[in-house]
């Protein structure tokens, strides 16, 4: 499995995966330093933090799982590569299950990344204007188990985004249904039935009540993780024609 | 001779097309074995139900007696293939791609040298393959079917593409592979003319149904012998000689007339030139006509069409 880990790596390594890492973070460390440092009150550290975990959430996460679960399928559907990996004396799950695991470690990767370019944009408006600097104290723990429960509940839409964008050797469908998917869950966040759509299910994680968190969470990370193994075994057993 | 691939009976069919119909074919150990037939006739699915990659809806394949649908990686450490889609990674340099396989196939990074080396590729490996004419990258290809030094190499129209200098180039070195390796090559072609100065075994697959196979020579062999003659004037000829009962044909190069199972060519052509010449006609040529594999490809594609036409009639 290391072998095929590692052969995923240097294929990400020379592709535009970086820059795709760092697009949504930066992004969203940009607008954060700016609602920070014209906010008319200060603004609290768990706000802003909070702020831009709820936008990485809601917007950047299920775009960039989008875009990344493209650029991991097309990287072989592009050059037909797919004939010549399947026909290696290697078992099929692994090179699937590589690609999972390369998109999960990634979006946990961009999850933290955001986190930590959040709190430097918020730490470089206390330097540029100290009035503005945010107040109160930083609870870096509640922070970090926030957005590993969002990196969890997305899960069941990595998921459902690999599996398009792996089955189909066109990216239009993959994209058509992130962008769709991104769509309603901007257009419908607080709405109660989003506990049960993936796209909604990393945004729920900073709902009030406790049964929206825990039934996204329960359907986002469990039954996601069902359906990784899914994604991983279908596509291992299909015939590539 | 043992066989390095075989197959009994492999259908495969899609929707209500059948692609592949009960196909059984053996590719000897050591054997250039061509796969011809027309586009569409079925070859690239049998290679491709050969490596594993589509399973058969009935029927099976063997690789070196392993059979690939109960033991697809067992198979498949046996098999290098270079299929029609090469899937390279264009941004990727010529040795890296092979370095990722080579990775993936467990094997030390000499390897990679070794077989750079033997298709001649050394100086180009550091370029990317975005770079890469279609010769570089049928070769390159070729270089990865033979990681590891598979004891048998599949290789899907590994001539397309090619200008005339790169199919030279291709025809010697896949001429020279089994003496210099070791290794079975079974190729796929629609080029009858590639096939016939490359393989010692052909195997001839029309409408998903093989319809003719064997060891190249003997199949030459088994044809009857024809005469071609070029005369004055071939018109008369071809009465005269009709009136021998004998049935020309004429072909752009002359009357080409068949001989009868067992004549003996030197004396089937003194007997005509005789007959020729007694009757006043003047004879420009006349000799015995190699058979080439293309007599036998249409002997044996073409009737078959025929007889489908017949049937469905």
């Amino acid at each position: 499995m290391l072998a095929v880990l590692s052969v995923e790596l240097r294929k990400l390594n020379r592709s535009s995966a970086a820059v795709l890492a760092l697009a949504g973070p930066s992004l969203i460390a940009f607008l954060t330093f700016f609602i920070v440092l014209h906010a008319r009150r200060g603004t609290s550290w768990d706000m802003a933090l909070q702020n831009a975990t709820g936008t990485w959430a809601i917007f950047l996460l299920p775009m960039s799982v989008t875009a990344l679960t493209a650029l991991v399928a097309q990287m072989e559907h592009g050059p037909r590569a797919w004939d010549h990996l399947r026909s290696l004396p290697v078992p099929r799950w692994r090179i699937y299950a590589a690609k999972a695991i390369c998109v999960v470690a990634l979006i946990v990767a961009m999850t933290g990344l955001n986190l930590l370019l959040a709190w430097g944009s918020v730490s470089a408006v206390g330097a540029v204007k100290p009035a503005a600097a945010a107040t109160g104290a930083l609870d870096l723990s509640r922070m970090l188990l926030l957005n590993a429960k969002v990196v969890a509940a997305a899960t069941l839409l990595i998921a459902i985004q690999l599996w398009t964008a792996l089955r189909f050797s066109n990216f239009v469908p993959a994209l058509a249904l992130g962008i769709g998917g991104t769509f309603f869950s901007v257009m419908a966040a607080s709405a109660k039935a989003g506990v049960f759509i993936p796209w909604l299910m990393p945004i729920n994680m900073m709902a009030k009540d406790a049964w929206r968190v825990e039934t996204a969470l329960a359907l986002g990370g469990g039954l996601g993780l069902i359906a990784l193994v899914a994604v991983v075994a279908h596509l291992a057993r299909r015939d590539v024609l | 001779m043992p066989a390095a691939l075989e197959t009994e009976g492999l259908t495969r069919r899609f929707g209500a097309r059948l692609a592949v119909d009960d196909v059984s074919m053996t590719v000897p150990e050591r054997a250039v074995y061509g796969f011809l037939g027309r586009n569409g006739a079925g070859k690239t699915t049998t290679l491709k139900m050969a490596l594993g990659l589509l399973r058969p809806t009935a029927g099976l394949v063997r690789v070196c007696g392993l059979d690939v649908a109960r033991d697809r990686i067992g198979a498949a450490r046996k098999v290098g293939a270079l299929l029609e889609a090469h899937g390279f990674y264009v941004n990727l340099t010529g040795r890296e791609n092979l370095v990722l396989t080579g990775t993936l196939l467990g094997l030390p990074a000499t390897e990679i040298d070794r077989v750079l080396e033997v298709v001649e590729m050394r100086a180009d490996a550091g370029r990317r393959v975005g770079g890469y004419s279609l010769g570089m990258r049928q070769r390159l290809g070729l270089a990865r079917a033979m990681l590891g030094a598979p004891p048998v190499l599949v290789l899907d129209e590994p001539t397309n593409g090619l200008d005339p200098d790169g199919i030279a180039d291709m025809r010697g070195f896949l001429k020279s592979l089994p003496e210099r390796t070791g290794a079975t090559v079974l190729l796929s072609s629609h080029l009858l003319g590639e096939i016939e100065q490359i393989a010692t075994h052909v195997g001839v697959v029309n409408d998903g149904r093989l319809v003719l196979e064997g060891e190249l020579a003997r199949l030459k062999a088994d044809l009857e012998p024809q005469i071609v003659l070029r005369t004055g004037d071939d018109r008369r000829a071809a009465d005269l000689l009709a009136g021998h009962d004998r049935s020309p044909v004429a072909t752009e190069t002359g009357l080409v007339v068949a001989l009868r199972a067992g004549e003996d060519a030197d004396q089937a052509t003194a007997a005509l030139n005789r007959t020729l010449v007694q009757a006043g006609l003047a004879v420009f040529a006349i000799g015995a006509r190699d058979r080439s594999l293309e007599d036998i490809y249409r002997r044996v594609a073409v009737s078959d069409q025929r007889q489908l036409k017949v049937e469905a009639a």
